[in-house]
């Protein structure tokens, strides 16, 4: 018989079994994973990662993501460019799409991974009113969705090249696919352990 | 709380969204438990799981071939007909000198979702016959890195929003592939959503049961 504290409780991020938290080196009962637990570098990896996705977000908002080119005019079109263009069209639904996954997706998660990292640290988020796991369940399960304008510019690029009309990615395409992936993998290195230790 | 041992922790959970723990009970055939702070489903029974899952991802691999074989979309562009595949696509990227996003592509929208597929129907296969302890368990591992990086169904929905952008260009024919993508992400969607790792763990401790002894 063993008496256990319920806090001490943690779920292993790769298979879902519940294990005890043993404190520094965890390995999960069921598929031997390490369960992240590093006292002193809890949350830098998953700050560096961060870090350079936000690094990258700047140049994919700078430089266009796709080029038209039509009977010799070129026209280069940046994120922000291309829903204000769609809208112009009249296509609302499409334009808030793009805005959804290319501007508030990103950002949002950039902040909801600036406040988790920095509440599960300092005193700052200790107030009991927002669930934290909650919170981190939605990045991730909204995160993947930024990469739409990604794929739509591959297939635009793909379908349309003629010479006399050509639509081409652009540089802001490679800056906004790096800054994604990091961003996702912000989000996996983050110990949700930490989050209830903080509690 | 009392535990006989470490292993009673097998009849817990804890839920993916909110963290809260909770005991596992057994339910009936066909239905679904949830959580109790959050209503979010913990786990379902089906007693016939192993024959589900594999028909279902044999028949997703099939929808995933012919999803890759023919036009996605064609396009008749100052009279002469552009179509594209999924394959030519990422390597068209390739040809453009975009590596990055040519190397992203072809992961997340070939790669991981066709090993999904694969790794279920071995995976599935092992547990009906009842072999390869260690082998599931690793497979059971790979299955859940890559599960969050498969994004067919994300590029399904790009292809709509790109039909859209491409009404200016010309007039638009949908190609065989464009209904066979969309048939296997309804497949893959409805996989991952009634056919969870956790489950499988369960399903797997159930055909293993002597590890536990170990
Ligand atoms: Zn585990
Ligand atoms: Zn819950």
């Amino acid at each position: 018989m063993i008496e256990i504290d319920e806090d001490k409780l943690i779920r292993c991020p790769v298979c879902d079994a519940v294990n005890i938290d043993k404190g520094k080196k965890n390995s999960c009962r069921r598929c031997g994973s390490a369960i992240y637990h590093h006292k002193k570098f809890s949350t830098e990896k998953s700050w560096a990662y961060l870090i350079t996705a936000l690094i990258a977000y700047i140049p994919a908002n700078l430089y266009p993501m796709l080029v038209t080119s039509a009977f010799g005019s070129r026209e280069g079109s940046t994120i922000l460019g291309g829903v204000v263009l769609l809208w112009e069209m009249g296509s609302y639904p499409v334009a808030v799409i793009i805005f959804i996954a290319s501007i508030m997706i990103p950002i949002s998660k950039f902040l909801i991974l600036f406040y988790l990292l920095i509440s599960v640290k300092y005193p700052l988020g200790k107030d009991k009113k927002v669930n934290k796991h909650k919170l981190y369940y939605f990045t991730e399960v909204i995160g993947p969705w930024s990469m739409i304008d990604v794929f739509v510019v591959a297939i635009l690029a793909a379908l349309i090249h003629l010479s006399s009309v050509e639509i081409l990615a652009g540089t802001a395409a490679t800056a906004f696919a790096i800054s994604v992936f990091f961003t996702l993998l912000a989000a996996h290195a983050f110990d949700e352990t930490l989050i209830k230790e903080n509690r | 709380m009392k535990l006989e041992n470490e292993d009673a922790l097998n009849h817990y959970i804890i839920c993916q969204q909110c963290y809260t723990l909770n005991e596992e009970l057994p339910i009936e055939d066909g239905s679904k438990a949830c959580c109790a702070e959050c209503g979010e489903i913990l786990y379902r029974y089906d007693s016939k799981l192993i024959d589900h899952a594999l028909s279902w991802s044999i028949t997703g691999l099939i929808f995933f071939a012919l999803a890759n074989a023919f036009p996605l979309v064609m396009i008749d562009l100052l009279g002469s007909e552009q179509f594209i595949t999924i394959p030519k696509t990422i390597a068209s990227l390739f040809a453009n000198g975009f590596y990055i996003v040519g190397f992203l592509c072809l992961f997340l929208i070939f790669i991981f979702p066709l090993m999904i597929l694969l790794i279920n129907i071995v995976l599935f296969t092992l547990l009906k016959t009842g072999r390869g302890e260690d082998l599931t368990k690793e497979l059971l591992i790979l299955l859940s890195r890559i599960t969050p990086w498969s994004m067919a169904d994300i590029f399904f929905i790009s292809i709509l929003v790109a039909l859209v952008k491409l009404i200016a260009f010309g007039q638009i024919h949908i190609g065989i592939s464009f209904w066979a993508l969309m048939a296997f992400v309804l497949i893959d969607l409805y996989i991952t959503k009634s056919i969870r790792i956790p489950e499988i763990w369960m399903l797997r401790k159930k055909i293993f049961p002597k590890e536990a002894a170990a």
